[in-house]
C-alpha cells in the first residue's frame, strides 16, 4: 500500500529531514511511527500527502509513484488518504454533522450519499447524539472523534494520524485508540506518528522508528522503547 | 450538479456578506471607473458623429442654387478640377442631399415628410490642399453662375474637435488608473476572503477537493463584484445616452449634427460589461494565487 524507496528529503534551507528511508507497509497494517521531535516523522507524513516532494528516491502509494504525480492529480491522491491531527482542524462555524459532511461535499459526493454516510460514521465514533453540537461545545476527545469521522467518511485506503492523542488524557486516549483499531479492522491502513509510549507498548503493532531522519528500527510487534531486532 | 451549484452560490454569498465593506468598495470603484470609461466612449462617439464633416477633411462646401442648370454644375466641376489649390472634391446630387437632410432632421419626421428631394440644392464638398486656401477658394467660387453659397464649417466645431481629442485621452487615462485600482481592490478583497477562510481551504485540500472546487466560490465573488459594478456603469451609459438625446435635440442648433445611436450605446455597454467581467475574474485569480499552491 505504501512503499518508500531510498527516500531522502532535503528542505530548501539545506536541512535533511529524511535520509535514505526504505519502508514497505501492506494493506490493512497498523504502523506506529516513533522517534523524538525533529526525527522526520512529520516529513514522512507530509511526503505521503504530497505536501512536500521527495528530493531523492520514490514513494509508491496504492501502486502509484506519487513523487512524480502531476499537480492536478494530487487531490485524487488525497481522497484516498484520511488525515487526523493533534489540533483536530475542525471548522468552528460548522456543527459536528456539517464538519463531517463538508469532507464529502467538497469532493462532490451526492447529497443522498452524504445523508446516509455521515450518521453512520458519527455512530461509529460514538457521537450520533451530538451531531448538532459545535466543536467548541465538545471535549477534546470528542473533537478528535469528529476529526476521525471526517477522515474516515470517504472510506480512504489509508489514514495518517499525526499525534492524534497528543492533547488528550490517558482515558480519552484509550477511547480514541479503540476507534482507530476498529477502523483498522475494516481493512484501512493506518500510519500513526506518536510520542505516546503507553499506547505503542499496549497495542503491540508494527513500529517504525526514525532518528535524525534515518530509519533506525522497523519491528513487527514492537514497543516504544529501544528495540532489539532491527530490520535489515 | 445541482448540489454543487447550491454549494457554490451559498459559499459565494457568505463570503460577499462577510466582507461587505470591501465588497462595496470593490463594486463602487468598478462602477465609477467603468462609468467614466463608458461615458468617455459615448462622448467620443457623439463628437465623432458631430464632426464627421471636418474629419473627412472637408473644409468647404459649394452649394448650387436649387435650379442650377446642368451646364452651371459642369462648369463649377471643371473649375474645381483645374483649381491648383483643391486637393479633392465630391459631388452630392439631390438624392444624396435628401439623405443628409433626413439624417439632420431625423427627429423631425414632419419636416422630412414635407421635403421634396427636388427642392434641395446639390453641392460640392471640397478638400483644399492646405487649410489656408479655404478662404481663397471660397472667394473664387462664390460669384460663379449657379452658386448659391460657399459654406465653411464653423471654426468652433474644429476647436471643439481638438479639445475633445485632448479631453478624451485625459479621461481614458484617468479611467485606466481607476480600473487598475478597482482591480487591486478586488485582489485585496479576495485575499481577505481566502485569509478569513484559510482553515476551510486547508481542510478542503486535505480531503482532496480539486483546486477548481476551492477556487470557484472566490472567483464567483470577484465576478459578482465586477458584474454589479459593470451593471451600474451600464446604467450610467444609458442615462447619458438618453441625456444626449434630450439635451441637444434642437434640429438647428450648434449641436444639430451631434448624436449617439442606440447601437453605439449597446456596443459601449457590451465593452463595459466585458471589462467588468475581466476585472472581476483577473482580480480574483491574482488574489487566489498565493493561497492555493498545493
Amino acid at each position: 500500500m505504501i512503499r518508500f524507496e531510498h527516500v531522502t528529503k532535503t528542505y530548501k534551507g539545506g536541512i535533511t529531514a529524511l535520509r535514505d528511508v526504505n519502508a514497505d507497509v501492506q494493506k490493512g497494517e497498523f504502523v506506529f511511527l516513533v522517534g523524538p521531535s525533529g526525527s522526520g516523522k512529520s516529513t514522512f507524513l507530509r511526503l505521503l500527502l504530497r505536501e512536500e516532494i521527495t528530493s531523492e528516491g520514490r514513494i509508491v502509494v496504492a501502486g502509484r509513484d506519487i513523487s512524480r504525480l502531476s499537480h492536478w492529480k494530487v487531490p485524487q491522491l488525497r481522497r484516498n488518504i484520511g488525515t487526523i491531527f493533534q489540533d483536530f482542524k475542525l471548522l468552528p462555524s460548522k456543527t459536528v454533522y456539517e464538519n463531517v459532511a463538508f469532507a464529502m461535499e467538497v469532493i462532490g459526493r451526492p447529497r443522498s450519499v452524504i445523508r446516509t454516510q455521515v450518521p453512520q460514521v458519527l455512530d461509529l465514533v460514538g457521537l450520533a447524539k451530538k451531531a448538532g453540537r459545535f466543536p467548541t461545545e465538545l471535549s477534546g476527545g470528542e473533537q478528535q472523534r469528529v476529526s476521525i469521522a471526517r477522515a474516515f467518511v470517504n472510506r480512504p485506503l489509508i489514514i495518517l494520524a499525526d499525534e492524534p492523542t497528543g492533547n488528550l488524557d490517558p482515558a480519552t486516549t484509550v477511547g480514541i485508540m479503540r476507534i482507530l483499531d476498529r477502523i483498522n479492522r475494516t481493512g484501512t491502513t493506518i500510519v500513526m506518528a506518536t510520542h505516546d509510549q503507553r499506547i505503542v507498548d499496549a497495542m503491540r503493532r508494527r513500529v517504525i522508528e526514525l532518528d535524525h531522519g534515518q530509519l533506525v528500527r522497523d519491528q513487527a510487534r514492537g514497543v516504544y522503547g529501544i528495540g532489539t531486532d532491527v530490520a535489515p | 450538479m445541482i448540489a454543487r451549484l447550491q454549494y457554490f452560490s451559498r459559499e459565494t454569498l457568505i463570503s460577499l456578506r462577510r466582507n461587505l465593506l470591501m465588497t462595496l468598495a470593490g463594486i463602487l470603484t468598478v462602477a465609477v471607473s467603468l462609468s467614466l470609461f463608458g461615458g468617455i466612449l459615448l462622448l467620443s462617439k457623439w463628437v465623432d458623429h458631430g464632426t464627421e464633416v471636418i474629419k473627412g477633411g472637408v473644409r468647404l462646401e459649394v452649394f448650387m442654387t436649387v435650379n442650377a442648370t446642368k451646364q452651371q454644375i459642369a462648369d463649377v466641376r471643371t473649375n474645381l478640377e483645374a483649381d491648383p489649390q483643391v486637393e479633392s472634391f465630391r459631388f452630392l446630387d439631390k438624392a444624396a442631399a435628401y439623405e443628409e437632410f433626413k439624417r439632420i432632421f431625423r427627429k423631425n419626421p414632419d419636416l422630412v415628410a414635407a421635403a421634396d428631394p427636388e427642392s434641395l440644392p446639390t453641392s460640392f464638398r471640397i478638400v483644399p490642399k492646405q487649410a489656408e486656401f479655404t478662404n481663397a477658394i471660397k472667394r473664387r467660387f462664390a460669384p460663379q453662375a449657379g452658386v448659391d453659397d460657399v459654406a465653411t464649417p464653423e471654426e468652433a466645431l474644429r476647436g471643439l474637435l481638438s479639445a475633445t481629442r485632448t479631453a478624451r485621452w485625459i479621461f481614458i487615462g484617468l479611467s485606466i488608473v481607476l480600473l487598475v485600482s478597482s482591480l487591486f481592490l478586488i485582489v485585496n478583497t479576495i485575499r481577505l476572503a481566502t485569509f478569513a477562510r484559510r482553515r476551510e481551504i486547508e481542510v478542503m485540500k486535505l480531503v482532496g477537493a480539486s483546486n477548481w472546487f476551492v477556487r470557484v466560490p472566490f472567483m464567483a465573488e470577484g465576478l459578482v463584484q465586477g458584474l454589479i459594478g459593470a451593471g451600474l456603469a451600464v446604467a450610467v451609459v444609458v442615462a447619458l445616452k438618453i441625456g444626449f438625446d434630450s439635451w441637444f435635440s434642437s434640429p438647428t442648433g450648434f449641436f444639430r449634427d451631434f448624436y449617439v445611436t442606440t447601437s453605439d450605446a449597446v456596443s459601449i455597454a457590451v465593452v463595459v460589461v466585458v471589462l467588468g467581467i475581466l476585472i472581476g475574474l483577473v482580480g480574483s485569480l491574482i488574489g487566489l494565487r498565493r493561497f492555493l499552491r498545493v
